[in-house]
């Protein structure tokens, strides 16, 4: 009699504690999350103060290339456009984008533009007195050093993405981070156009697969 | 680094609730093995113990004090951290940008809110060289100044072989950019023994952790379970154990030794310039 409420008692004690250790997890869990959350919007300000630094080079590159004799205009007008489309693309600069097609169209376009802009600097390459002013001496520099930081907060981002979805992803955060709306979030590919894996069709006698499967895919 | 599960069955049947825990428990392991890893991933010399590091031996030794000094001096007026550091070839596969930025963000350099660290990397053999500073020195030293001080001061005189001259005029030129933009304390974070370290925390959160793992193994060994062994040897010694930099204070400045540097965990956002010569 007496042995049998002890035990009802001890049964009691311990499910209390499981009940208060698991509440302490969940909330730990979810301190957690809002920090890491934080620091991925964080440096999602980052990557698109970076992306804008080089947006804002590119009339003063455009103005001092238009300049120099006879210069390429196709070259140009490429840069030009592709600095329009990246426009286009709007993303809210302090909360990093939760869809991953939102995020590899911004990251198609700056990459169209990164595309534009070296092949600017390798046509000018062909101008030595436009490459000997001053003036286009400290474009370039400027527009190194940026590209230099877009790959650095582009490495950083990732890095706060990375954290993230491993906490919102491990045992036992995930059991409830989704219910408290916290999703893995996208992040940078390695390269603009490197997603699309190269259409190899090994035909043995099988029909070919649906090429939209493949494109769609991501990691 | 193996962590080894003696499952011993006491009792024919086994709950499926141990089962889980010993899930939760493997879970911990794999996230903190996860940790280590990246953490050890990286190829990156050690931090340095003085602001003028000449691993190439292109500049005498007393000149090599005095350029140390200058530095330390500076950090003292201005609380800007400059670490000069010269190799004969560049330490790793990477480019100059991405090993200067990785180095620069391991060494801490700059005061930490100020982000005022600047490096200045020569790599002798490759004829290469790169200037970049920290976040909160991007407007005082911008791409602009680091290329034209590499171009127009430095290069000249490396490509005459004068290392010492390139050097001097290169430190010059950054302090001349620089100097209005902080005020220092009169001590460099070396002496002020402030130097940061970032392990203190994650030491707390991992022995917070092992405490629960240890507290689950009690928990669960009353339920006839298994044992556990092994968490103890490489696990914890080559993580925390191997992190054996931090505020060192042994350096002083008096006595005829130098003035040691210590990264005050500042970080940068990869501006600067690079050059060849």
């Amino acid at each position: 009699m007496n042995k049998g409420l002890f035990g009802c008692l001890g049964v009691g004690a311990i499910l209390l504690f499981i009940v208060l250790v698991g509440g302490c997890a969940v909330a730990a869990s979810y301190n957690r999350l809002v920090p890491l959350q934080q620091k991925v919007d964080q440096s999602w300000a980052q990557v698109q103060n970076v992306y804008q630094r080089r947006a804002d080079l590119i009339p003063n590159l455009v103005n001092t290339v238009q300049g120099a004799a006879n210069f390429e205009k196709s070259t140009l007008t490429e840069v030009t456009n592709a600095r329009a489309s990246v426009g286009r693309v709007q993303i809210d600069p302090n909360h990093a984008p939760t869809d991953a097609a939102k995020l590899q169209e911004f990251q198609a376009a700056q990459g169209q533009l990164s595309n534009a802009l070296s092949r600017l600097l390798v046509v000018s390459e062909r101008y030595p007195e436009l490459r000997a002013t001053q003036n286009f001496q400290n474009l370039q520099a400027q527009l190194e050093g940026t590209e230099n930081r877009i790959s650095v907060e582009r490495g950083n981002f990732n890095t706060a993405v990375q954290d993230y979805n491993v906490a919102v992803r491990t045992f036992p955060t995930n059991l409830f981070a989704g219910i408290f709306g916290f999703k893995p979030r996208p992040f940078f590919e390695a390269q603009a156009g490197a997603e699309k894996p190269p259409a190899v069709n090994f035909n043995f006698g099988s029909p070919a697969p649906a090429p939209a499967a493949t494109a769609a895919a991501t990691p | 680094m193996q962590v080894t599960f003696e499952i011993m069955q006491r009792s024919p049947r086994r709950s499926p609730r141990i089962t889980l825990r010993m899930q939760f428990c493997l879970g911990t392991l794999v996230l903190f093995a996860g940790v280590v890893f990246t953490q050890a991933a990286e190829t990156i010399p050690p931090r340095p113990d003085r602001y003028f590091n000449d691993y190439a031996g292109v500049v005498s030794p007393n000149t090599a004090q005095r350029f140390n000094e200058q530095l330390a001096q500076f950090e003292r007026q201005t609380s800007n951290q400059i670490v000069v550091a010269i190799w004969r070839k560049m330490p790793s596969q990477s480019s100059i940008e991405d090993f200067t930025q990785r180095t620069f963000q391991a060494w801490q350099l700059g005061q930490r809110g100020r982000n005022n660290g600047v490096v200045f990397f020569v790599f002798i053999d490759d004829h290469r060289m790169r200037i970049q500073p920290g976040y909160g020195l991007e407007g005082a030293l911008p791409d602009i100044t680091c290329n034209e001080i590499i171009r127009d001061a430095v290069a000249p005189r490396f490509r005459a072989n004068d290392f010492e001259g390139g050097i001097a005029a290169g430190i010059d030129l950054i302090f001349k950019a620089i100097r209005g933009e902080y005020k220092g304390t009169g001590k460099t974070v070396r002496e002020t023994g402030t130097s940061q370290n970032s392990n203190s925390a994650g030491l707390l959160v991992f022995f917070f952790f092992v405490l629960i793992i240890l507290l689950a193994m009690r928990a669960s060994r009353r339920f006839g379970g298994y044992r556990y062994t092994g968490v103890g040897g490489p696990f914890v010694s080559g993580n925390w154990g191997g992190g054996g930099w931090s505020s060192g204070g042994g350096w002083s400045s008096g006595g005829g030794g130098f003035s040691g540097f210590s990264g005050g965990g500042g970080s940068s956002g990869g501006g600067g310039a690079s050059g060849s010569w």
